[in-house]
């Protein structure tokens, strides 16, 4: 039962405070930067079509808070996500210490079915301040290690690899859209609970 | 009427309350062919979170069945009620969030951030059209995760960052020790929850519904979305798959959840919890069942009906299983929504979430005139049987053509119902009459006052005033006289019956009581042509 509705893609942005989640989520969907950091308070949502493999899809972009006490938005928030992105600043190594803490507070949280498998997208972010992050090769290896994971380095600011990086994001989270399994269709019919019992009143 | 409702009284005293005499129970059936369950008290709260008839799908007719004749016993059982009562009160106090913790949650989650950021992109959006905004009721369902799944007006494609904002919500609020949220209030809009693991259901209205009958809305809406999927294939997928986009099984049943919404925002029958059948006279009737009792006995056929403009003619039941009027309702629903029956017999599979929410019976749709007003349904478990039953439908037709049974449904049909001047009551205008013990209504024609589409969605919007007065949970009423600016409104609730009269505004409440007291006695006379009293089986 095919449609040609077009797929939403729940993709969740998450990271350090001030690692600029919300300013990549800004130049993606609407190509502006702003110097001025506010906290995002909760979440936001942003929604930005692209085209994957000739097909049209919405990536419906969750941008959460990175400060802790604005992170509370709930178990529910991150399931069903396709794409998970993690976002750390090339300029703070420490906050590249802080994705294995982010992915394991996705992982527990929206609770995938296969864990090892779900697709995330690491980025280092703030390639204008400083060309090359000083963790890069720290990073690829972790990105190595934990299987489904891809690595961009990109400037939120003006806007390099922003576009690649939303691209393999979603790449990955369509390849998540799949089609059910037989056995997730729907059953056929059953007999209400017992047989006999309706049988006997019918026989009456 | 927002100024009828000062003007209102509440008659409480003993001396109104000695007006009205109870009468016998009109209509009264031992064996009744609907699960006659108080359609409103049913479908609380409790109810609905409830996980009865979700976690045991199979076999669940028996226990509707109990609860069915439990809840009428409990009605004389002073101390139960008590006890629901303050049950009742509790959950009005949790039900609405204090304000701060409304606007705790409005802090948490910002807002698109600032609008000229993408005002670009807004412009083309739904939401920011007054059209859409100025809707009187919405309808979301997403899932879970957040996806959209179905709107009754404008695109989901557009509606993703409303939906995730719902969702946010609802995340919020159970995150937070658990609590569920229900309801925000905000300006003239009522934003009504309901979360059915793996779906959340809101329902948006600027009208006069209550919470209650939003929340009762939902639960149609719901249960429609089982009678297309099962409620067993649709935990299956999201067991499997939380990200699922549920459109895809949902694809080309948007129409039964359209058409759901719009009979609901006109027909009485889903606030009553009842159905209408088309008055007949019984000895057509008892003929027209008895034609499919002795040429429909096949093995394993559950139910055999027969409807006419969305009114029940007769319904023939195996023994033992009873139909749940909601489930009567997604019946009525699928045969009124789909144009497709009339070209062509139909085997249709539909699962009724009250009767056994696991699976699909099998139905076969027909109808038996040329002019496709009279609809057969025979509805099997047996999913081999489409042949046997299109014999057995054919039989039924000669049959009906040889008595002439066909004949007095579409005679039926074209007097349409009946007026209001048949009942011989002046100052009386309209009126609903529900039967409690059969679960099943009566009620005239709309005529003047009432003819345009704004004075009757007007008198419905008395009938939910006054049915919600009536009902509320916090503080059920047995009487309720209203006097209004345009109407004198007066609902009366015993244990054989509701009623639901609207008189013109001058009249006095003497000269009403004695209208009601007439009219009970004209419904009594009329019983046998207005309701189906004696229940069918094969």
């Amino acid at each position: 039962m095919e449609t040609r509705k077009r797929a939403f893609l729940k993709v969740i942005i998450l990271g350090d405070s001030g690692v600029g989640k919300t300013s990549l989520m800004n130049q993606y969907v609407n190509r502006r930067f702003s110097n001025e950091y506010k906290a995002t308070i909760g979440a936001d949502f942003l929604t930005r079509d692209v085209t994957v493999d000739n097909k049209l899809v919405t990536l419906q972009i969750w941008d959460t808070a990175g400060q802790e006490r604005f992170a509370s938005l709930g178990v529910a928030f991150y399931r069903g996500a396709d794409c998970c992105v993690l976002v750390y600043d090339v300029t703070a190594p420490n906050t590249m210490d802080s994705l294995d803490a982010w992915r394991n507070e996705f992982l527990e949280q929206a609770d995938p079915l296969h864990h090892d498998e779900f697709p995330f997208v690491v980025i280092g972010n703030k390639t204008d301040i400083q060309a090359k992050s000083e963790k890069n090769s720290v990073t690829q290896s972790w990105c190595s290690g934990k299987g489904n994971v891809s690595y961009f380095e990109t400037s939120a600011k003006n806007g390099s690899r922003v576009e690649e990086a939303f691209q393999t994001v979603a790449q990955k989270a369509l390849e998540q859209d799949t089609e059910l399994t037989k056995e997730a269709y729907p059953s056929p019919i059953q007999l209400p609970q017992d047989n006999n019992k309706s049988h006997e009143g019918c026989s009456c | 009427m927002a100024e009828g409702k000062e003007a209102e009284q509440v008659s409480t005293s003993d001396s109104d309350q000695a007006d009205f005499i109870e009468p016998e129970t009109p209509v009264e059936i031992k064996n009744s062919m609907l699960v006659t369950t108080d359609s409103y008290e049913h479908i609380d709260y409790q109810d609905l979170e409830s996980p009865v008839y979700d976690s045991h799908p199979s076999g669940i007719i028996h226990a509707i069945v109990r609860s069915g004749s439990v809840e009428e016993s409990t009605d004389t059982n002073d101390e139960e009620l008590h006890t629901q009562c303050e049950e009742s009160n509790e959950d009005a106090s949790s039900n609405e969030l204090s304000s701060k913790e409304i606007s705790d949650v409005t802090e948490e989650v910002s807002k698109p951030e600032v609008p000229e950021l993408n005002s670009a992109e807004f412009d083309e959006d739904d939401v920011q059209t007054p059209e859409w905004r100025n809707q009187k009721k919405h309808v979301f369902i997403l899932s879970e995760a957040g996806k959209p799944v179905y709107s009754r007006h404008g695109t989901e494609d557009k509606l993703v960052t409303i939906m995730g904002v719902m969702q946010a919500l609802v995340s919020f609020v159970h995150d937070n020790g658990k609590d569920a949220l229900r309801c925000i209030i905000a300006g003239e809009h009522r934003f009504v929850f309901l979360v059915k693991d793996p779906l959340i259901l809101v329902g948006v209205s600027r009208g006069q519904d209550s919470t209650q009958q939003v929340l009762l809305q939902l639960s149609y809406v719901y249960n429609q979305v089982l009678s297309v999927l099962t409620y067993s294939t649709l935990h299956r997928i999201f067991k499997q798959r939380r990200n699922y986009d549920l459109r895809r099984l949902l694809s080309g049943a948007e129409k039964f959840l359209d058409n759901l919404l719009n009979m609901f925002d006109s027909e009485p029958s889903f606030l009553l919890g009842a159905v209408e059948c088309l008055p007949l006279d019984s000895v057509i009737r008892d003929m027209i069942a008895q034609s499919i009792v002795q040429h429909a006995k096949v093995k394993d056929l559950v139910f055999a009906l027969i409807l006419a403009n969305n009114k029940l003619v007769t319904l023939v039941r195996m023994k033992k299983y009873y139909l749940h009027p909601m489930d009567l309702h997604l019946i009525i629903n699928l045969v009124n929504a789909s144009e497709s029956f009339k070209a062509a017999e139909s085997w249709t599979p539909i699962c009724l979430p009250k009767f056994d929410s696991s699976g699909f019976l099998q139905a076969h749709i027909s109808y038996l005139d040329e002019s496709c007003q009279t609809c057969l349904l025979l509805l099997s478990v047996d999913r081999e049987s489409f042949f046997t039953l299109s014999d057995c439908k054919n039989r039924i037709k000669d049959r009906l053509l040889k008595y002439n049974g066909l004949k007095a449904i579409s005679d039926s049909l074209t007097r349409t119902s009946y007026s209001i001047q048949q009942c011989g009551i002046s100052d009386l205008r309209h009126f609903l009459y529900k039967s409690r013990s059969t679960a099943q209504y009566t009620s005239p024609e709309l005529e003047a006052p009432y003819l345009s589409q704004e004075e009757q969605e007007r008198l419905f919007g008395l009938y939910h005033y006054l049915h919600h007065r009536i009902h509320t949970t916090a503080r059920p009423l047995k009487i309720l006289y209203s006097v209004g600016p345009h109407e004198t409104l007066l609902g009366w609730i015993t244990q054989g019956f509701e009623l639901y009269a609207v008189f013109g505004p001058l009249v006095t409440k003497p000269a009403a009581i004695h209208a009601i007291n007439r009219l009970l006695r004209w419904i009594k006379k009329e019983e046998d042509r207005l309701f189906i009293l004696n229940s069918v089986t094969f």
